[in-house]
């Protein structure tokens, strides 16, 4: 970036970013530096990526005209602690609206590709058109400033997320990677496929543990461009950390605001999987398809009783002292530590373990391994596939697929692979589509076409706002559960002022356990903003740019066809309320109701007023 | 009065589970969580009864006194 101000908020023009557009047709490559819009632009990732979407009039998100924006967050490759996130952003090809057109989605996930690729001094890099055979990009530190270079993959090709990786770190023993699975290639028939990054721990041994940007099928989207893989080559720019940062990131760890992430041996609440034992107390645990029981079965997941029998080792991302990944492995007969496995987060065990009936945590994490490998979003994936099983329940007589029913890891397996090797659109395809053909929508868990994380709806009417993806871009999912929030009032209020904030993290490039109660409009962000970039942003700049990259993103959805109808929880919630969940019944259809005119009315206003009507007719 | 404590997840690693506790009368959560010495920064949620509570509530004999981590993320 060039940066000619100290004040990004009032002349935001002064800072430009570089930018590499790559015609994959006609494999024409031009950089720019660009000059930054609004505050918005200066921060990154959805921020600016979703101005440029907005540029486009896109009805079909497998068409040469849907760009794959690849970039980074301004404090990604920082000092700042997480700061190493890389965003997908494209026209999705599964979250889309009733009326058939796509949604405007982005994905994100750490690993070091993020902060390597800052560092070769691109900011931003867009794919248009897609190349005839298949490529992978090398984005190159050079003398004379980033270089990106399209290179044939065909030997790639088939290869595993984890194997691609494996195989181009043989070749650029100094990058990261970032690279689709199966899936992704198998674009036409999988529309969830997912995008791979390689983390430090992954590249020394050899072990499967990349991070993933799952959601929204940026995955497949690359799959489309027939780009395999991206390789970013570049010196480590690693500086001393200032006073600033160095607080600020003390902060992050001792101060509380990750507390509940970090590993128990430490002092923290072990990380998202402890989520199990929380949701529990309220039978409030996703179990065979969102309906929970009322039963014991969900504890047979939780940590303590997994870690007898596996060995569950505390990891992280590259130079993050939060250490939020529990990995688990076989346990060698002598306890030593044996077979690497599986990350194990609460979404990702729910929804490929008790959310389709398997309760034994070895099944679960080959599952998840699974999923990973062939380069699928494991929500996505995990909730078509007790979607299915759901159907299959209600219809022995006439099962569909393989018939697979809940508990039953073998079919699971094969639905999995067969997904990932693009044979079973049904699946890859996602629960809304194959719900609406087989004319049976109540119990499809998604909303707006993308399937709901592992937070009951009953619990989160903020998912209908969410505007990619249930709980990472709406942080209503604990008001119920956590806040015992349960009237009109708050909900408005948390959906239209408070919790939209979350997305904020999905713009300057840090990871959302940096401090996911307060948001990004913080003094810590504040000091290193101030101390990396000697910028003097106010908390109120940067609450400002987040709400309306928010607001552009809800506008760019009613754009897109989204009717009002569509911003709703899954019917079932309503048809055939969970009698076990011990939590307030708010989501009724007068709850629901009022909350909508309510909270439309905040919103409505809001959108015309930023950005006039007109930007949402198509 | 007699309070039925409850702890779950990180909170019954060396404590217990379920226990029948004394305390004296006019007590509130933050005794308890204090005589039990849990960490503060981890409690994210309080139950009395199964409803909603915090740390300055009440406690009446007979109380179920449920004490929860926090919850949050994905
Ligand atoms: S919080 Fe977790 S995912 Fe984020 S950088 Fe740290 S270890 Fe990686």
């Amino acid at each position: 970036m060039i940066i000619q101000t100290t004040d990004p908020a009032a002349n935001p023009q002064a800072i430009s970013y570089h930018r590499c557009t790559v015609d994959l047709r006609s494999g024409k490559i031009v950089y720019a530096d660009v000059p930054c819009r609004n505050l918005d632009d200066v921060l990154g990732g959805f921020g600016r990526s979703f101005q440029d979407l907005a540029e486009r009039r896109i009805a079909n998100a497998y068409c040469d005209e849907n760009p794959l924006i690849v970039n980074t967050g301004l404090l990604t490759g920082s000092t700042a602690m997480t700061g190493l996130r890389t965003y997908f952003s494209a026209y999705s090809p599964i979250k889309g609206s009733k009326k058939g057109l796509p949604a405007a989605m982005w994905s994100t996930g750490s690993g070091k590709f993020g902060a390597k690729f800052k560092w070769t001094g691109l900011d931003e890099l867009i794919f248009e058109n897609r190349s005839e055979r298949p490529v992978y990009a090398l984005i190159e530190e050079t003398a004379d400033g980033p270089r990106v270079e399209l290179k044939p993959a065909a030997h790639l090709r088939g290869l595993s997320t984890h194997d691609k990786i494996m195989a181009l770190y043989k070749e650029y023993p100094d990058a990261h990677f970032a690279a689709i699975g199966p899936a992704g290639e198998n674009w036409q028939n999988n529309y969830m496929g997912a995008v791979a990054l390689s983390t430090e721990n992954q590249l020394k041994s050899g072990e499967d543990k990349c991070r993933f940007a799952g959601r929204g099928g940026m995955g497949s989207m690359m799959g489309f461009k027939n780009v395999l893989a991206l390789v970013a080559r570049s010196s480590d720019k690693t500086k001393p950390l200032s006073a600033a940062v160095k607080a600020a990131n003390i902060n992050v760890i001792k101060g509380g605001g990750s507390a509940r992430i970090q590993p128990l041996s430490r002092g923290g609440g072990g990380g998202t999987w402890a989520a199990y034992d929380v949701m529990q107390v309220f039978n409030a645990v996703p179990v065979n398809n969102f309906r929970p029981q009322g039963n014991a079965l969900p504890e047979k997941l939780f940590r303590e009783n997994v870690e007898p029998d596996y060995d569950i080792k505390s990891e992280a991302c590259y130079r993050c002292g939060i250490t939020c990944h529990n990995n688990i492995s076989e346990k060698n007969p002598d306890g030593s530590r044996g077979e690497f496995l599986a990350k194990f987060d609460y979404e990702p065990l729910n929804l490929l373990g008790t959310n389709i009936g398997i309760h034994d945590a070895g099944q679960a994490a080959r599952l998840i391994q699974l999923g990973d490998n062939y380069g699928m979003d494991s929500i996505s994936l995990g909730v078509t596939i007790s979607y299915v099983m759901a159907y299959n329940e209600r219809h022995p007589e006439a099962p569909i697929l393989n018939g697979a029913s809940f508990g039953d890891y073998e079919k699971a397996r094969e639905l999995i692979i067969q997904a990932g090797e693009g044979r079973l659109p049904e699946i890859g395809r996602g629960s809304m589509r194959l719900s609406e053909s087989l004319r049976e929508t109540s119990y499809a868990y998604h909303v707006k076409g993308l399937e709901i994380p592992a937070y009951q709806p009953e619990t989160n009417p903020g998912y209908a706002w969410a505007i990619a993806g249930g709980h990472m871009s709406m942080g209503t999912y604990g008001m119920l559960t956590r806040e015992g929030k349960s009237d009109v009032d708050s909900w408005v209020k948390g959906i239209t002022e408070e919790k939209l904030h979350i997305v904020g993290f999905d713009m300057i490039g840090l990871c959302k356990f940096f401090d996911i109660s307060k948001g990004i409009s913080t003094d810590m962000i504040v000091d290193c903003l101030k101390s990396e970039f000697g910028f003097e942003v106010t908390i109120d700049d940067l609450r400002r740019a987040v709400r309306r990259a928010f607001m552009r993103g809800l506008a760019l959805e009613l754009r897109q066809g989204y009717s009002r109808d569509e911003y709703d929880l899954p019917a079932e919630v309503y048809e055939n309320p969970n009698p076990h969940i011990k939590l307030p019944r708010i989501t009724t259809p007068e709850f629901m109701a009022e909350l909508k005119k309510r909270v439309w009315a905040v919103f409505d206003k809001e959108i015309d007023a930023v950005f006039g009507s007109d930007f949402i007719r198509f | 009065m007699q309070i039925q404590v409850r702890l779950i997840g990180l909170f019954k690693t060396g404590r217990f589970r379920e226990e029948t506790r004394s305390y004296p009368a006019g007590s509130l959560v933050a005794d308890v969580v204090s005589d039990l010495d849990l960490p503060r920064e981890h409690l994210g949620i309080v139950l009395i009864n199964d409803l909603h509570a915090d740390l300055e509530s009440p406690l009446n004999d007979g109380d179920r006194l449920t004490l929860l981590p926090l919850l949050d993320g994905g």
